[in-house]
């Protein structure tokens, strides 16, 4: 069930009726049932899998904590996350699966199966939530979750489920535990926030999906200027889809008053590989940087500034894996790693920089910089093999097959201008939105100006937006 | 005295963040937290404290590294071990 079809209009509306008009204890129910209709509409398997994953992190959970003996909660915290990271890694491993289930059945390869039970929607970011709870729970941050009613909904919350953000125990729980009821405020919000994803999702990245699919498919007839701008524009519509498909799920949870933690923060903005982290898919990197990165730095840290490297590499490379368990995610993720040792160990280069040219060209320098570097390492996120990739940019250039007019990568003078036009004032928006919430500030415009803006926006919306592919980029993971 | 204890502490922090840093301009107090400093972040956390752990020969465990909110946390909790 994609978020923007007919099926799941009828879900979240009925849902959000039946949220509105019930007593206080029975709006968790409705979220509940509303999360498991929404997982099992996909495959029900997948329902089985996300509720076997929440059983046992309630458990191991409570089990860490009953635990006094030191050495004990560190085995049984060690063995739990085993289990948790081994049923990721075979159910996002193919070839893995259709061995073990070959072996047990005996059969010959029944590729079907394996084709439904692999990769099941969601498990990526379930299973990082799982993690972090445990480990919370293990480091006496958080205690272990006493009723499983509750601690389901954090794992399985449908408008979380597919693509996140990972939410933090600590900030979700809390709004769980207190249901809050029907807030016309809030509902405002919550849809104003789903209609701009929507703008994002439909006039953007939609409208750049086809050509962009196209040239990553056929790399080897795509000339070079081809090659340089699908690079170029690969970023934005990854960014349109995935903080489009954010706004909504984010939207969304605010209509049943549930604050979800946001995933961007004008990341294009970034001066450097490393700020760009704290402002692209901020709920994977703080999870990474907080679980991972922390305490391995922490671990590592007689080795000074090698100790840093070595963190900063292997977090960005298992962070790369979280992917998918192909060379050209780990290549990915090693690539951000790298770039930013290379920042730390030439920093001192960078202040020299910004001396001589003045604080103002050196950030509009830095920006280009390192949106130019995240485009390129994006082609290895992307491309179906390493090898792929590696052809892809070996390949870019200036030079087009026939004419300069390659630059559109096939798409018409009209999608140029639908997607520019959008891209522009998302940009605007956005930069506005840095300092201000512009969504609560537009109540404050009069009301003939607010409508005119929504029904604008609304016309050019269904007039204009694709909505022939509901899929959205991070599915896949 | 303890007062004064905790006052050589923090310069003595003061004065790593500044060469960790390479800001000589920095200036600590007991309230400060690590986003107050430029630079101060998850990238150059661990060199400090390995370095403050250094300059007193002390160890801090990671469940006390996690537990520092903010530069006092950090002078009370040297200081308690150095004592």
């Amino acid at each position: 069930m994609a978020f923007l079809s007919l099926d799941f209009a009828i879900l979240f509306i009925a849902t959000f009726l039946l949220y509105s008009f019930s007593p206080a204890k029975a709006r968790n129910f409705y979220l509940l049932v509303a999360s498991c209709v929404f997982i099992a509409w996909n495959n029900p398997f997948f329902l089985v899998m996300s509720v076997l994953v929440t059983a046992f992190t309630f458990v191991a959970g409570r089990v860490i904590e009953k635990f006094q003996d030191k050495g004990k909660v560190q085995l049984i915290h060690a063995l739990s996350i085993a289990v948790l990271v081994g049923l990721w890694i075979l159910f996002h491993n193919p070839a893995w699966l259709s061995g073990i289930l070959h072996i047990r059945s005996g059969a010959a390869g029944d590729s079907s199966i394996v084709s439904r039970l692999i990769c099941p929607l969601g498990m990526s970011f379930y299973t990082f939530q799982a993690i972090g709870y445990l480990t919370d729970v293990y480091w006496q941050e958080e205690k272990a979750e006493r009723n499983f009613f509750d601690f389901s909904l954090y794992m399985l919350f449908f408008l979380k489920f597919l693509s996140g953000p990972i939410e933090r125990f600590g900030s979700l729980i809390e709004q769980i535990r207190r249901p809050e009821s029907f807030d016309y405020d809030n509902a405002v919000y919550g849809l104003k926030l789903i209609f701009l994803g929507m703008l994002k999702k439909l006039l953007i990245a939609n409208y750049l999906s086809p050509y962009t699919s196209d040239v990553f498919s056929n790399v080897n007839d795509a000339s070079g200027l081809q090659l340089l701008m699908t690079c170029l524009l690969y970023p934005i519509e990854l960014y349109s889809d995935f903080s489009g498909y954010t706004d909504m799920a984010l939207g969304g949870a605010r209509m049943f008053g549930i604050r979800l933690s946001p995933n961007f923060n004008f990341p294009f903005s970034s001066k450097s590989t490393a700020e760009l982290w704290r402002r692209w898919h901020m709920s994977l990197s703080f999870w990474v940087r907080d679980y991972l990165f922390v305490p391995m730095t922490a671990l590592l840290r007689r080795w000074k500034a090698a100790g840093i490297y070595a963190s900063l590499l292997i977090t960005f490379s298992l962070l790369g894996l979280w992917h998918g368990m192909g060379l050209s995610f780990l290549v990915y993720g090693l690539i951000q790693g790298i770039i930013i040792c290379l920042e730390m160990r030439f920093s001192a280069v960078r202040t020299r920089f910004e001396r001589r040219v003045g604080t103002r060209i050196a950030n509009v320098v830095y920006i280009i910089r390192t949106y130019l570097l995240f485009a390129l390492s994006l082609v290895f996120l992307r491309s179906e093999s390493l090898a792929d990739a590696v052809e892809f940019i070996t390949r870019i250039s200036f030079v087009p097959h026939h004419s300069w007019k390659e630059m559109n990568i096939g798409m018409s003078d009209h999608f140029c201008i639908v997607a520019g036009t959008t891209l522009l004032l998302m940009f605007i928006y956005e930069a506005f939105s840095v300092k201000h919430d512009l969504i609560e500030k537009s109540r404050e415009l009069p009301s003939w100006l607010r409508w005119t803006i929504y029904f604008s926006l609304f016309f050019a919306l269904f007039s204009l937006g694709m909505f022939e592919n509901d899929n959205f980029i991070y599915l896949q993971f | 005295m303890k007062m004064e204890k905790q006052q050589e502490i923090l310069m003595c922090i003061q004065q790593v963040v500044r060469e960790i840093l390479k800001n000589d301009s920095i200036v600590l107090d007991y309230g400060t937290t690590s986003s107050d400093v430029k630079g101060w972040d998850s990238l150059t956390h661990m060199l400090i404290m390995a370095e403050v752990e250094k300059r007193y020969g002390i160890r801090i465990s990671f469940r006390e590294l996690m537990k520092v909110g903010n530069v006092g946390d950090l002078v009370s909790m040297v200081e308690k071990k150095v004592n």
